[in-house]
This record gives C-alpha cells, structure tokens and sequence, in this order.
C-alpha cells in the first residue's frame, strides 16, 4: 500500500474529528474563564500522526498495513495536547474531557502520579470519538480514537528535550544525558509540586498546619 | 546546645554537669547506658558524652544502639582505662571522639565545641521509612517514583525520619533545620507543606502528622 494512501478515506474525516473536539475543549475552557476568570491551559495543539510514522508502527507491531489496523489497532492517529501552567489544571482539564459528550474514555494513564522510568511525565487519555461520517471498519456513525496529553509546560519542556534526544541517533555519552535527563525531570517535578503548593497557600486553600486541602 | 551525658559516679556526674551548665550548656545527666539510650530516643541532642563502664548496659553497647536507630548526634566516650583497644572499640562503636580519666574540663569543653563545628558533615546518606526512601546525597526521595527535594526539605525530612520514634515540635525544627537564621515558625508549617505535597507526589504510604499544636511525626498510613 503506498504510504499516502494509509488512511484511504478516512483521512478527511480524521482532521474533522480532531477539529471538533479541540472545539469542544476551547468550549468548556472558554466556560471555565467565564467563571473563574482564569484560562485553564495555556497551549492547545493537534495533528494528524504522519502516513509515514504510522506506516513504520503498523511494521513494527507486525500488523498488517490497512486503514483498520492504522484507525483501530493503534490509538494515536489524532493526537491533541493541552499544556497547562499547573498540575491542579491538568486534572480539572481531565475531569471536564471526561464529561465531554458524544466520546468515552477508553483508557486512562496517569504518568504524572506514576512517572516513567526515565522520568517522562503526562496525563495520557485515549477516547472513542463517535462521528456521523463513516469509519475505517465502514460502520456509520463512525468511531475514532483520539488520544490527549495533557501535562504542565515544565513537562512539555522536558518532553521536547527527550524526543530530541530519542530521535537523534549518534549522540554521544547518551546513557549519561538520560541519567541528567532524569534527574531534571525530577527537578521539575519538584518545582512543579511546590509551586502548586505555594498558589493553594497563596489562594488560602491550605490552612496553616493543615493535612488536607480545603 | 543540649548535651546528654551518661556517668555512673555520682561526684564526676555533678562536677561535670555543673561546669557545663557553667559553660552554657543544656545538660541533661543519666547514671547508665539504657537511660541514655532512652533519653537520646525521646529527646534530640546536639552532643552525647558517656562513660564506658557503667551498670545495667555499658557505654559500647548503648552507643551501637544509639547509631542503630539512626541518630548521628556527635559523642565523646569517656574512659577510665587506657588501653588502646578500648579506644579502638569505642570509636568504631560510633563515637566521634574520646577522652581519657582523668581529664581537664577545659579539654571537654574544647572538644565538644570542635564535634559542633563539625555537626553539619554528620550524614547517613540512605534514610527510609515506610516506603519513603531519602537519598541525602542527590536531595531526592522515592517511593513510586522520584522527585528532587530542596536543601532545606532534605533537613526537615532527615530530622523527622532520625526522630520517628517520637514526635518533634516546631521550636526543634526551627533549631534544626533554621539554625541561625531569622525566620517565623510561618515557614515551617510551608516546608511541611511543600514536603507534604511532595511525599504525596511520589505516592508514598507516608505522610506527615502534627499542627501548630501537636508535635510533627511522621506516620505510615
């Protein structure tokens, strides 16, 4: 199959779908400033994964190269990614996409709570979008999947410095730069953590002394 | 600065006690080995001097136990004999320093002031509790995963995690942890804040118990 031809069909539908829950999500965020007077990212971003990057998955899991595996077999075709100032606004972001209507929460990973072995930290969802326009396996409405990352931006900076270094091949000393890598992702984490503390503080949410937020 | 001291004759004891008091130390006097262990359990101190040969649990024995715990509070071992084997075996039973009867109490004093000055350098470098592990060295602790701690939050949780056993207040940490410094008893309870959050971060079964009014401990939940 050639590689421009991955998502046959089904290609056109996929940037609608992304379109209208990115939509959905400067919906509820628009609604949430209304009411609480402060915005609840501060970066919003979709794609569509690239034929090619999804032809060389496909290979790699050894699946057959057709638009149902591509739409089906593997989650992140569409791709949305919502970076927020504070970990509080990545949760709030993920209660709201879970009450989204017309989609369901498929499966949840919280790499934030329970942060990768090399210090990757994100809030995976992957939701089952239903469209009226057909999907890969032909069925109408359609379903697709979606997958968001949320994470904070001191994640997001982490996580373009990682994908770099990832993706380039020759680079030397890279167990070393993993390992400084790793330490500042726990550095971050740390900043992250405290600053969120310092704005309950802040917002009079923690009492002095108190265990719990109020 | 608050010192315990363990001696099993009762004129050395006074004579001791009072020329530090003197001196403006805090002395707390024990006449064994399982008192000073207990003592330096419930309470925190900023150097031990203890006596080798005493009834009920000798000096050696009460010192290893005192280093098992965790506690790394400087001590002096005073002995009466000189045999170089009991120095030996007194300073790998953890003490930092001795001094051989009889002595000077200039010379105790002196040492007691170098053992301060050298406080800061005492560091276990792995501290656990429950399924919180302190690294000392890298400022990080881990449970489910890993985050960075400040300096100053490493020294809050090193003190607590040496004094689980009981509970401390906010007027130790403030020594502890704040020693010289001009800060409100405010920033404590934002450095047990700030650890609290994090210990939660790393979703350890450990949290930290205690208020304004009750003494901080930490505790497996």
């Amino acid at each position: 199959m050639e590689q421009n031809h991955l998502y046959g069909s089904c290609g056109e539908t996929m940037r609608r779908v992304m379109d209208s829950v990115m939509k959905r999500i400067e919906e509820y965020s628009s609604q949430y400033e209304k009411e609480h007077g402060e915005k609840l990212y501060e970066h919003l971003s979709g794609r569509i994964k690239s034929e090619e990057s999804m032809l060389s998955k496909i290979r790699r899991l050894g699946l057959e190269e057709n638009t149902q595996n591509a739409l089906r077999s593997v989650t992140d075709s569409i791709g949305i990614r919502v970076v927020c100032l504070f970990i509080d606004d990545v949760y709030e972001n993920v209660r709201q996409i879970r009450n989204l209507s017309g989609c369901r929460v498929v499966t949840e990973k919280d790499y934030i709570q329970n942060a990768k072995p090399n210090g990757y930290r994100s809030y995976h969802l992957i939701l089952d979008f239903e469209t009226e326009e057909p999907d890969a396996e032909g069925h109408t409405p359609g379903h697709y999947y979606v997958e968001i990352q949320l994470r904070t931006i001191a994640m997001d900076t982490w996580a373009a410095l990682e994908h770099e270094m990832k993706y380039k091949k020759d680079i030397v000393n890279q167990e070393l730069i993993g390992q400084e890598l790793c330490r500042c992702a726990n550095e971050l984490a740390a900043c992250d953590v405290s600053m969120q503390t310092l704005k309950r503080i802040i917002r009079g949410r923690y009492l002095p002394y108190e265990n719990t937020v109020c | 600065m608050k010192i315990l001291f363990a001696e099993d004759e009762s004129d050395l004891r006074d004579v001791v006690s009072t020329y530090l008091a003197y001196q403006g130390y805090h002395v707390d006097a024990v006449s064994n080995g399982r008192e000073a262990t207990e003592r330096a359990t419930s309470d925190s101190y900023d150097a031990i001097v203890m006596d080798i040969m005493m009834p009920e649990m000798d000096g050696l024995t009460a010192m290893r136990k005192i280093r098992e715990s965790g506690n790394t509070t400087p001590a002096i071992f005073l002995t009466a004999k000189s045999e170089i084997s009991d120095r030996v075996e007194g300073l790998d039973a953890g003490a930092d320093d001795y001094l051989t009867k009889p002595f000077a109490m200039e010379e105790l004093s002196a040492r007691l002031r170098a053992l301060e000055r050298r406080k800061r350098d005492y560091k276990i470098r792995i501290m656990t509790f429950g399924d919180l592990r302190l690294d000392t060295e890298t400022c990080e602790i881990r449970a489910q995963n890993t985050i960075g701690l400040a300096h100053k939050e490493v020294r809050l949780l090193s003190f607590l995690m040496a004094n689980a056993d009981r509970g401390v207040t906010e007027e130790e940490l403030l020594k502890e942890v704040w020693s010289n410094e001009s800060v409100n008893p405010d920033t404590v309870w934002m450095y047990i804040s700030f650890l609290r959050a994090k210990i939660q971060s790393v979703q350890a079964g450990v949290t930290i118990d205690g208020d304004r009014a009750h003494p901080f401990r930490l505790k497996e939940i």
